[in-house]
């Protein structure tokens, strides 16, 4: 706000006032409708933000209290800006009348601002403190929010008085500062909502400094090593068996490792349940004939079998002298059973192992093995997935593509009679394969062979049942008249088609939103009743609209079914291929099926999308022309169609494969499969070495694939 | 013989392209259609062969309403009509071979033409046929490696595939240089001549019209405002060619 602005305008403090009260209301009444709504419907919802945020992530317990101390966190901040402002407006007037300095008197005004706001945090802690817990951190974002909305309130007083003065012939000042200011809430609110807390990011630097090092580098799981140990071992018995001194301690053993220890027999260390530890009785060992300089692991094996380190009894690793031998304490430690509940002689064993050095072998490790076994299923989903969803992609554009189906009309009677000759030929299609698979035994053992040719069967029958029923249908009906028992017969048999949809939908109402209100029972007993009503209804809404139709007017049924696919499509590719994972393993169960499918689905939505739109663009021209030579919607689509669409096709199909192998890389982590499925479990048992090996076979493959389909693909565009 | 009757064609949006239009075309003859750009020169010869769907009228063709054919019947008929266009409609990626071969879809069984392929008799046909508008070297060409004058002719090629019985040609010369424009009229001519094969080809210069064309008529706004016999047209001066066609119409002048 510098002298020159003002000179420009006159200032209307009326509009301001009314502003100060209602945010917006000045614009409003200075005939700025829109800029005054905006400006209202801003300050309301970035307070209602701040409020809620700071009440959920203050863990406030209630609203009022949380709207209660923003708006008095925003009185303080609105006084000091005021302050502040004020300040600076005496300065600018009387003292400071360069330009320059003046603009940086406004940075100044700003940094004062936020360095003055920072000190309200202590206010609101205090105002807090009616037994709430908070923290620094979200008061802090509190105190920011209602800072920011202080300057929000007040900017737009100013701009009311600024609005309010402007003849209709100036121009508008803009509403960046609005949006500006808007933009600051926003990122304060959201810095806090996504628990952004770049200290902690450095803090605890240190916890990922120690794996971070064994997932970069994990070659050494790769391979597999071997390592020979060497073993001396003394029997000790714990408690002493009565008046007896326990197993016989070795002697030197001049040819071999031997360890030996006195007493060979004592009391086990005791945790009581009070707490504390009472140790064992000490044994002093001593050993030979061990390599000089090597480190020894002191481990000691249980009556039940297992061997552990007795850490706290003594030390668990010795470093060999230069003759061979060694000395140390080491007390009887504790056991899970406890002396005085044990049965029988309590024989432990000391052992003292030495290991050599690690040999390298020269084989892959287990672990490397599953990992590279299951990075090959990984590319294998996704080329699986590309290839299916290929296939049943490229049909399925076709109905999508607005300018193929646009044109496709047709009468009224061709659709009723194609329809249900469609139906029947599925129909019986289903029936067919379903007997000749229980000859079978069964469709789950039937041969996959059968399966296709029952698919098969089902699409040609239904593709016969289509074309001859149509046409007998449409010569019937048109020989019984346009206007008269063919018009008739057309709607009555639309009308069947239409119950059956009626019938479900009247069930789907009956289970749905009935048993809501009504209870599962209740609407249970009349679902028939309505299953009947929805039929009835349905059948009287297409009986009346084929009877009401103007004879000879084409359905554009080309348009409803592209409406339909394109839907359908959008809702699929919209739920993410996670999504349709967990689906998948639930239907199918876990491994790579479940992945597979899951991708295929969600790839022919995306590639059906992305063929249509590559048919879409496509010239025109040639279509007409091969529909003028006489050629049919079939043979046109061959000839004109397909080998415009080849280039794109081929560049979006290879594009999905890359994005299928990088999705089947992480669809393992919802159980469908590949190396996803291991990559999780090793992170679960902080296997951190395997983690590193997942990830970098992920990344080799992502980047070949990436360097190889873009190079394929540039051959194509 | 064609015979269109009160022909009406109003588009989607309201556009009335064509107003009532009515003529005839006897056999053999090469009628020239004139007219502004906008007055329903194209819509006329689309709606002929219901590339659009007249809104009213009747387009009869040897004795057959074309109008009221179901889709069936309209593609049989649509075989005795070859159609040639100003942007040539080829499809570029495809080699001439299969362009001109495309021609005879209507006559092949649609099973057949899903792995692209077509009888021996026809492939026969398509060789002479390119050999008779002189590409035949180009035959295993790239369609869009050729130049606009032999593309032209390659929809030519494609047209007499179906062996029609009439040609409608929309402007088949308008984005090509004069000497090309002569060429390619002079194969529509010949093929008028020899075959008897009616043309009916939408032009825009007076010159072409009088050198080629057996009858004219002229559209306006989508009315019909002229209709002549050649010696008509050979009579028809400046002005009067002017009037119909309005001040932008020129003489094509080539030597
Ligand atoms: N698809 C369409 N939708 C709506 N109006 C159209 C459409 N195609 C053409 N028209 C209009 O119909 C009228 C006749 O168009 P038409 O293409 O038949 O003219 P033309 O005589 O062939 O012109 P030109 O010499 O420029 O090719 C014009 O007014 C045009 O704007
Ligand atoms: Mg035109």
């Amino acid at each position: 706000m510098t002298e020159s602005n003002q000179s420009m305008t006159k200032t209307s403090p009326l509009q301001g006032l009314l502003s100060a009260f209602i945010p917006g209301l000045g614009q409003f009444v200075a005939g700025l409708r829109a800029r005054g709504f905006y400006i209202f419907a801003t300050v309301f919802t970035m307070g209602g933000l701040s409020v809620w945020t700071i009440a959920q992530r203050a863990r406030f317990p209630d609203y009022g209290l949380s709207l209660g101390i923003f708006l008095r966190l925003s009185v303080q901040a609105a006084a000091l800006l005021l302050f502040l402002l004020a300040a600076q407006r005496l300065l600018t007037r009387f003292i400071l009348h360069d330009p320059v300095a003046q603009t940086f008197s406004g940075y100044g005004v700003g940094i004062l601002y936020v360095l003055a706001v920072t000190y309200l945090t202590q206010s609101f802690l205090s105002l807090a403190a009616a037994g709430v817990e908070t923290n620094q951190y979200h008061a802090t974002t509190a105190v920011f929010a209602a800072a920011a909305m202080a300057a929000l309130w007040i900017w737009q007083i100013g701009d009311a008085a600024r609005v309010g003065g402007l003849s209709s012939q100036q121009p508008k000042p803009s509403i960046g500062s609005l949006i500006f200011i808007a933009c600051v809430i926003i990122f304060i609110l959201g810095y806090n909502i996504t628990g952004i807390n770049l200290p902690k990011a450095i803090s605890e630097y240190q916890d990922t400094a120690i794996l971070l090092p064994r997932m970069f580098w994990p070659w050494r799981n790769a391979f597999e090593y071997t390592q020979e140990f060497e073993e001396a071992t003394q029997k000790i018995q714990a408690p002493c068996p009565a008046g007896d001194e326990g197993p016989p301690a070795n002697s030197p053993d001049p040819d071999v490792a031997w360890v030996s220890a006195t007493p060979t027999c004592g009391d086990l260390s005791e945790r009581p349940i009070t707490g504390g530890l009472m140790l064992g009785t000490e044994l002093t060992i001593t050993g030979g004939n061990f390599t000089p300089g090597q480190v020894v692991d002191i481990l000691w094996n249980n009556p039940i079998g297992n061997a552990f380190r007795p850490r706290g009894m003594g030390p668990t690793e010795i470093t060999i002298d230069l003759d061979g031998g060694f000395s140390t304490q080491l007390n009887i430690p504790d056991a899970v059973i406890s002396a005085s509940t044990a049965v029988g002689a309590q024989i432990h064993t000391l052992v003292v192992r030495q290991s050599s050095e690690e040999v390298f072998t020269g084989r892959l490790s287990q672990d490397m093995i599953l990992a590279l076994e299951l990075m090959l299923q990984t590319i294998m989903i996704g080329l699986m997935a590309t290839f299916f969803g290929i296939i049943l992609a490229f049909p399925v554009s076709f109905l999508a593509a607005r300018n193929l189906m646009a044109p496709v009309v047709s009468p009224l009677n061709r659709i009723v009679g194609s329809g249900i000759g469609l139906i029947a030929g599925v129909w019986a299609g289903g029936i067919i394969t379903g007997q000749i698979a229980n000859r079978l035994g069964g469709l789950a053992e039937a041969p996959i062979q059968i399966f296709l040719a029952g698919i098969f069967a089902v699409g040609m029958l239904g593709l016969l049942g289509f074309q001859s029923i149509g046409t007998l249908f449409t010569r019937l009906t048109n020989s019984l008249g346009a206007q008269g028992t063919g018009k008739v017969l057309t709607s009555l048999v639309l009308a069947a088609l239409a119950a059956a949809p009626g019938y479900l939908l009247g069930i789907g109402f009956s289970r749905g939103i009935r048993s809501i209100v009504l209870g599962d029972e209740v609407a249970a007993l009349q679902e028939s009743t309505y299953a009947i009503a929805g039929a009835l209804l349905l059948a009287l809404v297409a009986a009346l609209y084929g009877m009401l139709r103007r004879s000879g007017e084409g359905v554009k049924i080309g348009m409803a079914i592209y409406t339909v696919s394109r839907t359908i499509m959008n809702i699929v590719r919209s739920i993410e291929p996670l999504i349709w994972a967990i689906v998948a393993s639930i239907w199918v169960g876990l491994g790579p099926f479940a992945g597979t499918m899951a991708l295929t689905v969600h790839t022919i939505a995306a590639l059906g999308k992305l063929y249509s739109e590559a048919i879409e663009s496509i010239d025109q021209g040639p279509l007409e022309a091969l529909q003028a030579t006489g050629a049919n919607r079939l043979q046109t689509i061959v000839y004109a169609v397909v080998p415009q669409i080849l280039p794109p096709f081929i560049s979006f199909t290879i594009y999905r494969w890359d994005i299928n192998v990088r999705l089947s890389t992480i669809i393992g982590l919802v159980g469908g499969g590949g190396i996803g499925f291991v990559l999780i479990q090793w992170m679960r048992l902080y296997q951190y070495e395997n983690v590193g090996i997942a990830v970098w076979l992920i990344t080799i493959t992502v980047a070949t694939l990436d360097y190889v389909s873009s190079t394929i693909r540039e051959r194509f565009v | 013989m064609l015979k269109v009757e009160n022909l009406t064609h109003i588009y989607p949006d309201g556009t009335v392209a064509l107003r009532d239009v009515s003529f005839e075309v006897p056999d053999g003859e090469f009628l020239g259609i004139i007219g502004l750009s906008g007055s329903g020169k194209s819509t006329l010869l689309r709606c002929i062969n219901r590339l659009l769907d007249p809104t009213e009228g009747k387009v009869i063709w040897n004795g057959v309403d074309l109008t009221e054919l179901d889709q069936a019947d309209l593609r049989k008929s649509r075989r005795e009509i070859g159609m040639i266009f100003q942007h040539f409609n080829l499809v570029r990626r495809s080699s001439v071979m299969t362009n001109v071969l495309s021609g005879r879809l209507g006559y092949t069984a649609p099973s057949w033409s899903l792995i692209n392929r077509f009888s021996r008799k026809d492939r026969e046909k398509a060789v002479a046929v390119l050999e008779r508008m002189g590409i035949s070297n180009k035959a295993y060409n790239r369609a869009d490696e050729l130049s606009g004058g032999q593309q032209q002719r390659v929809g030519i090629a494609r047209a007499l595939m179906q062996d029609p019985k009439m040609i409608l040609a929309d402007e088949p010369v308008a984005s090509l240089d004069p000497v090309l424009a002569h060429s390619i009229l002079g194969a529509l001519e010949t093929l008028n001549k020899e075959d008897k094969i009616t043309v009916l080809c939408s032009l825009h210069f007076l010159d072409l019209v009088q050198r080629y064309a057996t009858r004219v008529v002229g559209l306006r706004d989508g009315r019909l405002v002229y209709s002549g016999s050649k010696e008509d047209v050979g009579k028809l001066s400046d002005q009067r060619f002017k009037d119909i066609y309005g001040e932008e119409a020129q003489r094509l002048d080539t030597d």
